[in-house]
């Protein structure tokens, strides 16, 4: 055992060497695999079994299977893909705004040298925040009669009740999103503008580049990947966004923000209709696996799943 | 820091502080505000008019720890129900991840996707089924059963956060130590896991935040005798009319400590949060 051993003339060595490794490493891994199965595999055995069967809760938790009356269901139901198309609304506007905030916010930062560490841990604060606290929070804001933000609009000469409406309702959860998680792009992306190699940035202030275009051609090119990555770990948390909408307007007014998790849960939990509440939650399972294989095709040429 | 391209028109430099000031604002103000009115009497809370300037008081926390709806209890159970979780997480986490990182079996791709889309699966989703499971094995209103339904976000992301630090460990250092006379597990053990501390530390902490700040979870599963923290500040919404001043007290002793802790593991965020597909500065 020297250090020759991996050396291209050894390789049998080698070889042995490599099954030994996979030995010892796949036993460390068997417990949390083991675990991750029954916390997933099972659950998700269930959710499709429910998804064929009428569940009755009294007396224990007795299945009877229906065949495919829910899944038929899933066509006719007008009200649901008007619910995929107000969470694809959401999902584009709160992760639109976010990343184009964060990016904004990141650059000013990294404009800021000397105040910089300071600032973005304020502008960090958001993120740690319990989302259902964010949403009794902004409830707490924009209360039509002590409301700080209703009196502040107030100032401005909007007088509505800013959750009683359906188009501001909807615009105020989607500002509570964006509130909460811009914080998280602004420091994904100046994470990635520092590691930007101030050689060539002076390399193409030298050319003779103007702002605008070292910001387009050199900046956004080296940051890209960052980018991509804020993007999809935003979507795959916004597409499943639920607790502010939860305890601000539970899908109202008029169901002006009622998208597809807020169905599901009501459809699951307030009328106990769980077979149909399988069968939404599979479809959403199916939109989510697509955002996550989007998101390890990016790690993959990242280098990251080696 | 005054190389030619750092060297930006007055102009150019108003409009960041411009930006940077605006921004400050959004995001501190509703924070600022909650913490205010914290110490808020009721009428002071919903003056029509805000008052900024007002004589504080304890009273909201003092009624949040007397009387009908006493704090404790939600604080303690948050307290095990997230911790545990989280220590539970990083532990098996942390073996997997360096099982992960080092694996060379040929279908790794696959178990690392398989362990990244539980992860990302909808919360609905997963809420659904357990629930059913949870009813048939009679964990419902359990802190075990809370502690599993956190495993299901906290294990995955424990597991693929912790071999993402695992894979920065140089090989080098592990076959030294292999050389040296270790067993694979001491040099695990004494060697490759001591130097991801940073690591377990960043792992923990978000995981303690994500269980912490669950709401979803909590509704569904907990009942009287497992009640978390946010469960009890949306309740407190429920009752007849809403106080306000307990409620952003609430929030304040749900928030802090979250703040705290995210704020301690700040160099490691940005891998933490994008689960290492990002290196930090």
């Amino acid at each position: 055992m020297t250090t020759t051993l991996d050396a291209p003339a050894e390789a049998p060595v080698r070889n042995a060497k490599a099954r030994k490794r996979f030995g010892f490493h796949g036993l460390m891994m068997t417990p949390g695999m083991v675990l991750l199965a029954l916390l997933s595999v099972i659950p998700l055995v269930t959710i499709i079994a429910t998804s064929f069967s009428r569940v009755h809760l009294l007396g224990g938790v007795v299945f009877d299977n229906v065949g495919l009356t829910y899944w038929a269901r899933l066509f006719g139901d007008l009200d649901l893909w008007v619910q995929w198309l107000r969470t694809i609304a959401f999902f584009v506007l709160t992760v639109g705004l976010e990343m184009v905030l964060g990016l904004g916010f990141a650059l000013c930062l990294w404009k800021l040298v000397r105040a910089r560490n300071l600032l973005l841990t304020l502008f960090l604060l958001p993120m740690f925040v319990a989302p259902v606290i964010v949403g009794l929070l902004g409830r707490f804001l924009t209360d039509s009669t002590f409301g700080l933000y209703t009196w502040l609009l107030g100032l401005v000469g909007y007088h509505g009740d800013i959750l009683g409406g359906g188009t501001s309702a909807f615009l105020a959860v989607v500002a509570m999103d964006v509130w909460e998680w811009t914080p998280l792009i602004t420091l994904v992306v100046l994470a990635g503008l520092t590691a930007v190699p101030q050689s060539i940035r002076e390399a193409a202030a030298l050319d003779g580049a103007n702002g605008w275009q070292s910001f387009r051609h050199v900046l956004l090119p080296s940051i890209s990947g960052v980018l991509l990555v804020a993007l999809l770990i935003r979507s795959m948390d916004a597409i499943r966004y639920f607790d502010i909408i939860s305890v601000t307007t539970n899908g109202g007014p008029a169901d002006a923000t009622k998208t597809v998790p807020i169905r599901l849960y009501e459809t699951a939990f307030r009328f106990f209709d769980l077979g149909y509440a399988a069968v939404i939650g599979l479809v959403m399972l199916v939109v989510t696996i697509l955002i996550a294989r989007a998101f390890v095709r990016v790690l993959d040429r990242k280098g990251l799943t080696r | 820091m005054t190389s030619a391209i750092d060297r930006t028109p007055l102009r150019a430099r108003l409009g960041v502080r411009a930006v940077v000031i605006v921004g400050l604002l959004w995001t501190l103000v509703p924070l600022v505000w909650m913490v205010a009115s914290s110490f808020k009497t009721d009428v002071d809370v919903t003056a029509a008019e805000p008052e900024f300037l007002f004589q504080p008081t304890l009273e909201n926390y003092r009624s949040l720890f007397t009387g009908a709806n006493n704090l404790g209890p939600y604080i303690w159970h948050s307290v095990l129900a997230s911790g545990i979780s989280s220590v539970l997480a990083v532990a098996i986490g942390a073996l997997a991840g360096y099982g992960l990182a080092g694996t060379r079996m040929r279908a790794k791709k696959h178990v690392a996707f398989w362990i990244i889309s539980t992860r990302m699966a909808p919360i609905a989703v997963v809420v659904l089924p357990l629930f059913l499971l949870f009813r048939g094995a009679n964990l419902i209103d359990s802190i075990p059963g809370l502690i599993l339904a956190y495993l299901t976000f906290n294990l995955p992301f424990a597991i693929w956060l912790m071999s993402a630090f695992f894979a920065e460990v140089p090989p080098s250092v592990e076959e030294s130590a292999l050389v040296a006379g270790c067993t694979r597990w001491q040099a695990f053990w004494h060697v490759v896991l001591p130097l991801t501390k940073s690591g377990l530390v960043t792992t923990f902490v978000l995981c303690l935040v994500f269980s912490w700040n669950d709401y979803a979870f909590a509704l569904v599963f907990s009942g009287p005798h497992s009640q978390t923290l946010p469960i009890a500040a949306d309740q407190l919404v429920t009752q007849t009319g809403i106080d306000w001043g307990q409620l952003t007290a609430i929030g304040t002793i749900v928030v802090l400590p979250m703040i705290v802790a995210g704020l301690a593991v700040r160099r490691w965020l940005v891998t933490g949060l994008t689960l290492g597909a990002v290196t930090g500065e």
